[in-house]
């Protein structure tokens, strides 16, 4: 019993001289850093560069003149002169922001109905996965413009003007206008559901199917299948289809703000140019930042109760992580302590120390 | 149920499938409208284009509006045929790269622990809600400094970091069980080993879904040609057209638009078909649950 406590701390002392601790973590941090990098160096040279110049040509009025850019030092000149006194800005913005908050449950409500059928075994489910993909690409394009003016877009059913009468004499302008525009629009904004289809898609075949059949056996209807297994389970897919459709629907070259903050980039007016288009669109990317924001806690922020447990468990494991490390610790103090003493002679095996 | 393989259809119409069949279907034909428009109007004589009020259908479908398009663009110097040529070149390599960095960078951030991960991330989620008109200029000086104007590479270099491709992603590796990478390098794999034997075909869906998207901003992007290239014969193939319906926004025009339009439609068509089976099928028997 004595020899292989002894030989067992021999080698326990051995082994610490040739491998050292942490290395295996040292060297995942290296290979990530390596594998992160080709990304880390686009990222600063064509995302955090230019964000950061363009902060500063933000609190500049700049003039492009033909010996060079003229900068002239404003401060917060640009923001308050966007939001105090352009006729133009503040109205588009809220636009935007009522046509946005409306359109993005209805095109992610959509989109997931539609998952959901073509999720189902059905025939056919190939073309029809292709038909409702297709769209978004021709919505990006130059043809979505003729579509429009062509009224291919609209519908002649919602587009009554029954709706957008009673639309026009329950809300204010500002909410009645968007609104209206909503409905008018319905098929385009439906055009914009292609990717999120797919995400949702996807999404949702990877749920285990005997998920469903265990609460079938338990007498889950499919209405209460549906709210207590597939929602959780794609919950951080909706989160990022209402990222993508926010963001997708702020960035289009067709949106109105983008078409103002160009054509104020380009405009060589006194007061506009280069500096002001880019406060414009530091003003204009943090409302869309805060609805992201309102998107993501309206979907995170109420948990279930699978979220619950599971954070419970994950409390659990942090404090038995504590405790391992708590035992570790002061196993490596007494093992120290055994060395001393040992060096002094007093003890030949651990069991004496002990 | 059973293992299907890679056939998503059922072979045979049962009577549970009327249900929903009747419930998609005019969904489907609402959403077909459109591409059944593109194609109709492409092949639409003069006086179809014009009539009022427009019609869906083509009636007498003619060629001529390709012919003119082959006109015009021989009249304009440079071959059409370059203008496709570019495209090509710049979709492929800025598709193949930026795949194989977004890949690359969502394991990393997912799935390597090292100090600053969060950060990253965090950076990207930022960079994924910026407007993208406000850095152009930033850009172009980058461009201009590196002495990329009028190149490929100042096609490729700005496309190249798609922050939502990486969102989605590194939502996919997520979900790749740690117990899995963790057995593989008890066998000894290497970290490159298990990104590219592991990681790689668990989520080929992911990377179908991203290779869509990218295209998708490579394809229909007319910044790059506007903003970074002065030489003519260096634009891509979206920016001609846009230049073609732009220029000729008169009675011949409009045909060489919807032309136009239809060229430009079929490669995300041929793309979409090619991808699609990747995109569904392999999630179901990937063994990520």
């Amino acid at each position: 019993m004595k020899d292989i406590t002894v030989q067992r701390a021999a080698k326990v002392k051995k082994e610490k001289n040739k491998v050292k601790r942490g290395q295996l973590s040292r060297r995942k941090a290296i290979t990530g850093l390596i594998f992160v990098s080709p990304w880390i160096i686009g990222a600063i040279l064509f995302l955090i560069y230019p964000l950061v110049t363009s902060f500063w040509y933000a609190l500049n009025n700049i003039r492009i003149t033909p010996i060079g850019k003229n900068f002239n030092f404003v401060g917060t000149g640009n923001f308050t002169q966007i939001l105090l006194s352009d006729p133009e800005f503040i109205p588009h913005i809220v636009d935007y922001l009522v046509s946005t908050l409306i359109s993005v449950p209805v095109i992610n409500v959509f989109a997931l109905m539609i998952a959901m059928m073509l999720n189902q075994r059905i025939k056919f489910k190939g073309p029809f996965r292709l038909i409702f993909f297709l769209p978004v690409i021709i919505v990006s394009g130059p043809v979505m413009g003729m579509l429009s003016a062509e009224g291919a877009v609209s519908v002649s059913a919602l587009n009554a003007q029954a709706i957008s009468g009673a639309i026009s004499n329950f809300l204010p302008y500002y909410l009645a206008e968007p609104i209206s525009d909503i409905f008018t629009n319905m098929i385009m904004i439906l055009w914009y559901s292609g990717v999120q289809i797919l995400i949702f898609l996807s999404g949702l075949q990877k749920i285990d199917k005997s998920m469903y059949e265990a609460a079938k056996i338990d007498g889950g209807s499919q209405w209460e299948c549906f709210w207590k297994i597939t929602l959780p389970n794609i919950k951080s897919l909706i989160l990022l289809n209402c990222v993508y459709t926010v963001v997708y629907i702020s960035g289009n070259e067709s949106n109105a703000i983008i078409v103002l903050i160009q054509r104020a980039m380009f405009s060589g007016t006194k007061e506009k140019g280069y500096g002001y288009a880019s406060a414009m669109a530091w003003v204009y990317s943090l409302v869309v930042v805060l609805i992201v924001l309102l998107f993501a806690g309206l979907i995170m922020g109420r948990k279930d109760v699978y979220e619950r447990q599971a954070k419970k468990v994950r409390k659990q494991m942090k404090k038995d992580r504590r405790t391992a490390r708590k035992i570790e610790r002061r196993n490596a103090r007494n093992a120290r302590k055994f060395k001393k003493a040992e060096k002094k002679g007093k003890f030949t095996s651990y069991e004496d120390f002990e | 149920m059973a293992y299907r393989g890679s056939k998503i259809d059922p072979k045979k119409m049962g009577k549970d499938q009327v249900k929903i069949l009747l419930l998609i279907l005019p969904l489907v034909i609402f959403m077909a409208l459109p591409i059944v428009y593109i194609i109709n109007h492409a092949f639409k004589p003069m006086d179809e284009l014009f009539a009022f009020p427009p019609t869906f259908f083509v009636r007498r479908p003619t060629l001529d509006n390709f012919t003119n398009l082959i006109k015009v663009s021989r009249n304009s110097g440079i071959p059409l045929s370059r203008y496709i040529f570019n495209s090509f070149v710049i979709t492929l390599v800025t598709i193949g790269l930026s795949l194989v960095f977004t890949t690359l960078a969502a394991f990393s951030l997912s799935k390597l622990k090292y100090r600053g991960r969060n950060m990253l991330m965090q950076i990207n989620q930022i960079a994924i809600m910026f407007v993208a008109t406000a850095v152009s200029i930033p850009r172009y000086l980058i461009i201009a400094k590196l002495g990329l104007v009028d190149s490929y590479l100042a096609h490729i270099l700005p496309l190249l970091s798609v922050p939502v491709a990486l969102f989605l992603v590194k939502q996919f590796v997520d979900q790749v069980p740690q117990v899995l990478i963790e057995a593989a390098y008890i066998d000894g794999a290497s970290d490159f080993h298990i990104y590219r034997k592991l990681i790689i075909p668990m989520i080929k869906p992911a990377i179908a879904t991203a290779a869509i998207l990218v295209f998708q901003q490579v394809w229909t992007n007319m910044e790059t040609s506007n903003f970074y290239i002065n030489d003519d014969s260096m634009k891509s193939l979206t920016f001609y057209m846009n230049s073609l319906t732009n220029a000729n926004n008169t009675v011949a025009g409009q045909g060489i638009a919807a032309a136009a339009t239809l060229i430009m439609f079929i490669p995300n068509l041929v793309l979409f078909i090619l991808l699609q089976k990747n995109v569904m099928n392999t999630m179901a028997h990937s063994g990520i649950k």
